[in-house]
């Protein structure tokens, strides 16, 4: 495979998407009936599993309680038959140690910790099938999962990321443009305020170009939050018809 | 609005075992067609080329038409054009980056009418690949698919050809749908160009050379090399430091058995290897050909060789073997090629009686290049006959492990050998310079100016211009008879006692518009072609000879530089840039303005602008004119001594004697006191280039073009050392400024050669200047070593130069950048420019081989006819330069000619000392010391040449059939050479190279003459015209000390 062109002189990626567009995203809420909240989404071909249990009392050693908020634990993990190579991939390893802390860190920023004091939030996510932006994509469907369990959230947490070849900065990278070693950079957006969650970059990135990546990822984000808030409204109305009202 | 598909691909992972990839597709509804006759010009929204709308038919070309006849495709006259992705795709996985890169600048290329459609991305184009189909059907499947869908989406108003080499294909859909054809490409060129004979010969030799190879693919016999490992064996075995990747350098004298592989960046550093890697053999070099990047495995030391030291032709295979190697050297051997750099090359058929020798097999013969470095090409042809006395253009297809040489094609026919126009296409074609005229749309572009309708300054230009015309005195300095005038000065006092100092440089990039026509066509060339007798003009000549050249006494557009230099001290105050109107008022030539900067009014005549004056008002304005070129000297000495105290070398100071001296000539190294109007217009524009860095970098820093000129290496100085120290003088080379200064006192009174020998070493052993974009490198790289500035351009020359075009551009955005107005055009980004530059570097490289390569040929042109046994010409005097083990090189300054000259010949004979210390062969022995070489014969009479001995050599020319004659060089007497009539000729010792060059043509012409009824000679005056713009500024100058330098004719080897 030498020397993939990961965009083309008329502007094509290598899936054919323009620069600037995502990824098909699909969404369910409330796929699992004996979880508080559950969620499954499908970003492109990278699909992911939330679940979401809480709030509830500390589990295990209750000096990890904290005093004056909520404590969020978040735990990812992917199915050995995830990627191209089937690979066993053991517990708590240090990537899935390192998605979850992101993960902790994106949601402790969401999720209105305060109003739950000493007690615990529970985020699984698994990951289903890895094709480019697990981060993202398991940030989105936690999100979902979170709605989902009527857990209290100052906003969306959308998150997309960005790469940047040839001058022109991509959004919402696949696999193939993942492996290509350039620079990447993941980004979490509360989309109402504009704050930013959490952003993480790989690889080195002139400065000079930092600002256009980051707007093609904040843009991207954007457009995640108008789809999923798409996905609760319909979860909404579906539920809302169930219970008969 | 896109619709999701998947694609299930099968890989092979590193370890061989089977991997199913899925990827996603994304199809849409519009897709760019860039065709004018589209029916939804709003939805498909064309950007860039579209199609022209006068042609009879769109041909597509099917995948397999793409990979094998893309040379024919890139025909100019093949119009309307439409390459399917799937088409390209399969170029790029199969035919590798390079044939792939190819067709990309052919998309791009604005000129040709071809446009990529992406039918794999469009809803109804894609078809997905079924199951157990093969790739190929597939491939032809789609894009006949997409032929047909294009045909609709165009209204069915335009016919398609879909060419093909599948036969099934064409049986297939042939006649499917109507108005979409399928045939194949060779009907394809009968039915529609049966005119293009070009195109139709081409098609023929790849034909035929595909057969060649299919049929001995078949064959198989035993392996003449080793496989090539895979690139992933490669990337991993250089990783680990196993391997390591350069680029081949085939040794122009030993072709068959040296080739070293200079290291590239990273590899060199990790093995801890100073020098180069030899390569010794054919074997060891395992299907490399010059230029390649290649994967080297080191030979453990017990098998290491040294490079020799002996001067050889090329002809003899293995004569170094009876020599004594020099000390061992890393020795390794090819075990992969990273990159081919195969270009076209131009060959020679064997002569009649070499093809009988040939015998069995008189469909393949052998052809030799004409460059050295790459080896004998096997082609398939039947007009080998007819071609014999012809130099031809081969392309090498293929070389498999199994044949002994690479299998080309013949591609055209350049001109008959030893014809000065063929050996010029040679020349111009080994060095890939394409000279195509100006086409229609280039010189459409250009304004108009003749008697009938004289071009004006618009009023629009008037207004945004700051008018320089009545309050300036503007005039140039150039050489006698300069027709592209691209600077003029001027210098005057301000009100407030001030001086204000200014460059004007001709606006070119007001007349050339980014990306347009011409635009295109100056960037591929790069710069303007000096050769011997000829020039290729970068730009149109009604724009570099008319409208942009700065001619006395009309309005022009200039870009201007003006300094407020302070009254007494000359620091500068103030710099201005901008766009001007000025209209200069003389045109000098050097010779008028050292005249009147020595106050010798005398040759008033020779200003042409000052005859219709009467004598009062003539006293005045020469007085006047006078005035300014003295405060122009002055300020441009101030200048240079600041420079000089910043460590600049002083060596260019004495190119620039030797440079521009001499304007025609650049091998006239007699010395000669130069004219001090030299030093001050190269001052000034050394001024104007560096101010103009300063100022694109301030406000461009990732992406201004400069140009750096590193230090050089230490190690390089060596042989400069060792022959200083033979006459008995030390060179400090540990800075620019303590170089230049040992130089100055490495002076032997009784033969200034030594010193300029001397010089001219040191400026071989400088690295070359170089175009860079600031992006790509650190701020303390920019340095200028010769100069000694810390920021350098090209300002001053874009009339010659297409990087000063790329600086124009640059100043105006940075000046328009300072006004807070909207960027007018897109500036290159960091990574264009650098590609840019890489190009423009790359041709200039060119034009210097070029240029020295036709002097060369002038060279042996002359002496050619000459019989040099009796011709008095033939005889003189050499000086020697360097100490071979089997002789010494020699440089004739009378002619600027270096060579070999032998001591021992093939028949081990020695010179020796026979009567009146004339030189003659005898059987004897050779001793060879640091600066002398001893030859003793048997009988005991010994001869000893030192290091800058004069010696007397006659030349005379070695024919060459396959390759360039060569001048041959004889010692005559080991004595200096006296010239009968040296006295009478002391004033112009040296026969001029222009004057060799019109002999030389004119003795071309004669033959012409007598070859063709019809003659068209050209005129006296073109000549003059041609010689003129040489030498006339800095960037000749700078480029020129290379050729200075001493290259040798012949003996590059050793040491």
């Amino acid at each position: 495979m030498a020397g993939l062109e990961l965009l083309s002189d008329q502007g094509y990626r290598v899936d054919g998407r323009r620069a600037g567009e995502l990824r098909k995203i699909q969404a369910r809420m409330g796929v699992f009936a004996q979880a508080d909240g559950s969620a499954y989404i499908e970003q492109g071909n990278t699909k992911a599993l939330a679940v979401v249990y809480g709030p509830h009392e500390i589990r295990g050693s209750r000096s990890r309680a904290l005093p004056d908020r909520a404590l969020v634990n978040c735990q990812y993990s992917s199915a050995t038959f995830s990627t191209g190579e089937r690979k066993r991939r053991a517990h708590g390893d240090r990537k899935s140690c390192e998605m979850g802390l992101q993960l902790r860190q994106t949601f402790e920023a969401a999720i209105l910790t305060q109003l739950h004091p000493r007690s615990q939030i529970d985020i699984y996510v698994q990951v289903l099938q890895a094709d480019g932006g697990t981060y993202a994509a398991c940030v989105n469907a936690a999100t979902l999962a979170v709605l989902d369990a009527g857990i209290p959230m100052r906003d969306f947490v959308c998150a997309c990321s960005a790469g940047f070849v040839d001058g022109t900065a991509l959004a919402d990278l696949s696999h193939v443009e993942e492996a290509a070693g350039g620079p990447q950079l993941a980004l979490a957006l509360l989309p109402a305020s504009g704050q930013i969650a959490l952003l993480e970059m790989d690889a080195r990135l002139h400065e000079d170009h930092l600002e256009w990546v980051l707007e093609a990822a904040a843009q991207a984000a954007r457009d995640v939050h108008t789809l999923l808030d798409r996905v609760v409204r319909q979860h909404v109305r579906e539920a809302s018809i169930l219970l008969g009202d | 609005m896109l619709q999701k598909r998947e694609k299930v691909l099968l890989l092979r992972t590193f370890r061989g075992r089977t991997l199913r990839i899925v990827r996603e597709h994304y199809l849409r509804a519009c897709v760019p067609c860039h065709s004018p006759l589209c029916a939804l010009p709003a939805a498909c929204s064309h950007d860039g080329k579209l199609l022209s709308s006068d042609v009879t038919h769109y041909v597509i070309p099917d995948w397999k038409v793409v990979q094998d006849y893309l040379e024919i495709l890139e025909f100019p006259e093949l119009k309307g054009i439409i390459f399917m992705q799937t088409a390209c795709q399969a170029v790029q996985h199969q035919r590798g980056r390079r044939q792939y890169n190819r067709l990309r600048s052919l998309l791009k290329d604005t000129r040709h009418d071809c446009i990529l459609f992406a039918n794999e991305f469009q809803e109804q184009c894609y078809l997905p690949r079924e199951k157990g189909e093969a790739v190929e059907k597939w491939q032809t499947r789609s894009i006949y698919n997409a032929a047909v869908w294009y045909y609709h989406h165009c209204g069915d108003r335009m016919p398609i050809v879909m060419v093909t080499e599948d036969a099934e294909a064409i049986e297939q859909y042939g006649s499917e749908t109507q108005g979409v054809f399928v045939i194949s490409f060779k009907d394809y060129l009968d039915n529609f160009w049966p005119d293009l004979s070009a195109a139709h010969e081409l098609c023929e030799s790849i034909l035929q050379s595909r057969r060649a190879r299919e049929s001995e693919s078949q064959e198989s016999h035993g392996r003449e090399y080793a496989e090539h490992l895979p690139l992933e064996v490669l990337e991993a075995g250089i990783r680990l430091g196993r391997y390591v990747q350069g680029t081949l350098n085939v040794n122009k004298y030993r072709a068959q058995i040296e080739a070293f592989v200079r290291l590239q960046g990273a590899s060199s550093k990790d093995s801890g290897l100073a020098s180069d890697i030899l390569i010794h053999g054919m074997k060891a070099r395992n299907r490399a050909i010059h230029g390649d990047v290649v994967v080297v495995e080191l030979l453990p030391k017990g098998e290491w060789k040294g490079r020799t030291g002996a001067l050889c032709d090329n002809d003899s295979e293995d004569k170094a073997s009876s020599e004594a190697p020099s000390e061992p050297m890393p020795t390794g051997r090819v075990v992969g090629i990273l990159q081919k750099n195969w270009r076209d090359y131009v060959v020679t058929f064997p002569s009649k009686e070499e093809v009988q020798s040939q015998g069995k097999n008189a469909q393949k013969i052998l052809v030799s290049p004409w460059d050295y470095r790459i080896p004998k090409i096997r082609i398939s042809t039947q007009q080998a006959e007819a071609l014999q006395d012809f130099r031809v253009i081969v392309h090498i297809d293929s070389w498999e492990s199994t044949s002994l040489y690479p299998n080309g094609h013949f591609v055209r026919v350049l001109g008959r050998i030893g014809d000065l126009e063929g050996e010029i296409a040679t020349i111009l074609v080994e060095n890939s310079i394409s000279v195509t005229p100006f086409s229609e749309a280039q010189l459409c572009e250009t304004p108009v100016n003749t008697p009938e309708k004289p071009w004006q300054v618009s009023a629009e230009e008037e207004r945004r211009r700051r008018d320089l015309r009545r309050t300036h005195l503007v005039f140039s300095i150039d050489p006698k008879g300069c027709e592209d005038v691209d600077d003029a000065l001027s210098v005057r006092t301000l009100s407030n006692g001030d001086l204000e100092l200014g460059v004007h440089i001709a606006d070119v990039t007001h007349f050339v518009a980014s990306n347009s026509y011409i635009d295109v066509k100056a960037r591929t060339r790069a710069t303007t072609y000096y050769l011997a007798d000829r020039r290729y003009d970068m730009l149109p000549s009604v724009l570099s000879a008319d409208l942009c050249s700065l001619l006395g006494g009309v309005d022009r557009y200039a870009v201007s530089v003006m300094w407020q230099l302070d009254k007494t001290s000359y620091e500068i105050k103030t710099v201005w840039y901008g766009r001007t109107i000025i209209r200069s008022a003389y045109k000098l030539c050097y010779e008028a303005a050292q005249e009147l900067l020595d106050r010798n009014f005398g040759i008033v005549d020779e200003i042409p602008e000052l005859k219709n004056l009467d004598e009062k008002s003539k006293q005045a304005r020469l007085e006047e004119l006078a005035g300014a070129i003295e405060r122009l000297t002055d300020i441009a000495r101030h200048v240079r001594a600041k420079r000089n105290r910043c460590g600049a070398l002083e060596l260019e100071g004495v190119e620039v004697r030797v440079q521009l001296d001499d304007k025609n000539n650049i091998h006239d190294l007699i010395p000669k006191q130069p004219l001090e109007v030299h030093e001050t217009v190269a001052e000034c524009m050394i001024l104007a280039n560096h101010w103009v860095a300063k100022k694109i970098w301030e406000s461009f820093p990732h992406q201004a073009l400069l140009r750096q000129h590193p230090p050089p290496h230490q190690e390089f100085f060596a042989e400069l050392r060792k022959c200083a120290a033979a006459k008995g003088f030390t060179i400090d080379t540990r800075s620019n400024k303590a170089l230049a200064d040992s130089l100055d006192k490495a002076e032997d009174p009784t033969d200034p050669m030594v010193n300029r020998l001397l010089r001219s070493m040191a400026t071989q052993a400088m690295s070359n200047a170089l175009y860079f974009s600031s992006g790509s490198c650190a701020e303390e790289e920019f340095h200028h070593y010769g100069l000694a500035l810390d920021k350098y351009t090209h300002f001053t020359s874009p009339i010659r130069r297409y990087s000063d075009i790329i600086v124009h551009r640059l100043l105006m955005a940075a000046i328009a950048k300072d006004e807070k107005m909207e960027l007018k055009e897109n500036l290159l980004s960091n990574k264009d420019l650098e590609e840019l530059c890489r190009h423009i570097n790359n041709r200039n490289r060119a034009a210097q081989h070029a240029q020295k390569q036709s002097t060369e040929l002038f060279q042996c042109m002359y002496f050619k006819d000459k019989d040099p046994e009796t011709e008095e010409r033939c005889i003189a005097d050499g000086i020697i330069y360097s100490i071979r083990t089997n002789g010494v090189l020699v440089f004739i300054p009378r002619f600027g000619i270096k060579g070999a000259a032998y001591l021992k010949n093939k028949d081990c004979l020695v010179m020796a000392c026979g009567r009146d210390s004339c030189l003659e062969w005898k059987p004897g022995s050779l001793q060879r010391f640091q600066d002398r070489i001893i030859s003793t014969t048997t009988g005991g009479e010994s001869v000893t040449l030192h290091l800058f001995d004069h010696v007397t050599v006659r030349i005379s020319v070695q024919a060459s059939r396959c390759h360039s004659d060569t001048i041959r060089l004889e010692l005559v007497s080991n004595k200096p050479h006296k010239d009968p009539n040296s006295e009478l000729s002391q004033p112009s010792p040296l026969l001029l190279k222009s004057d060799l060059v019109r002999e030389v043509t004119r003795c071309a012409e004669e033959a012409q003459l007598a070859q063709e009824v019809v003659a068209h000679a050209i005129p006296e005056e073109e000549y003059l015209e041609y010689r003129q713009t040489k030498g006339r500024s800095l960037y000749m100058l700078l480029e020129e000390i290379r050729d200075l330098a001493l290259l040798d004719v012949s003996g590059d080897c050793g040491m």
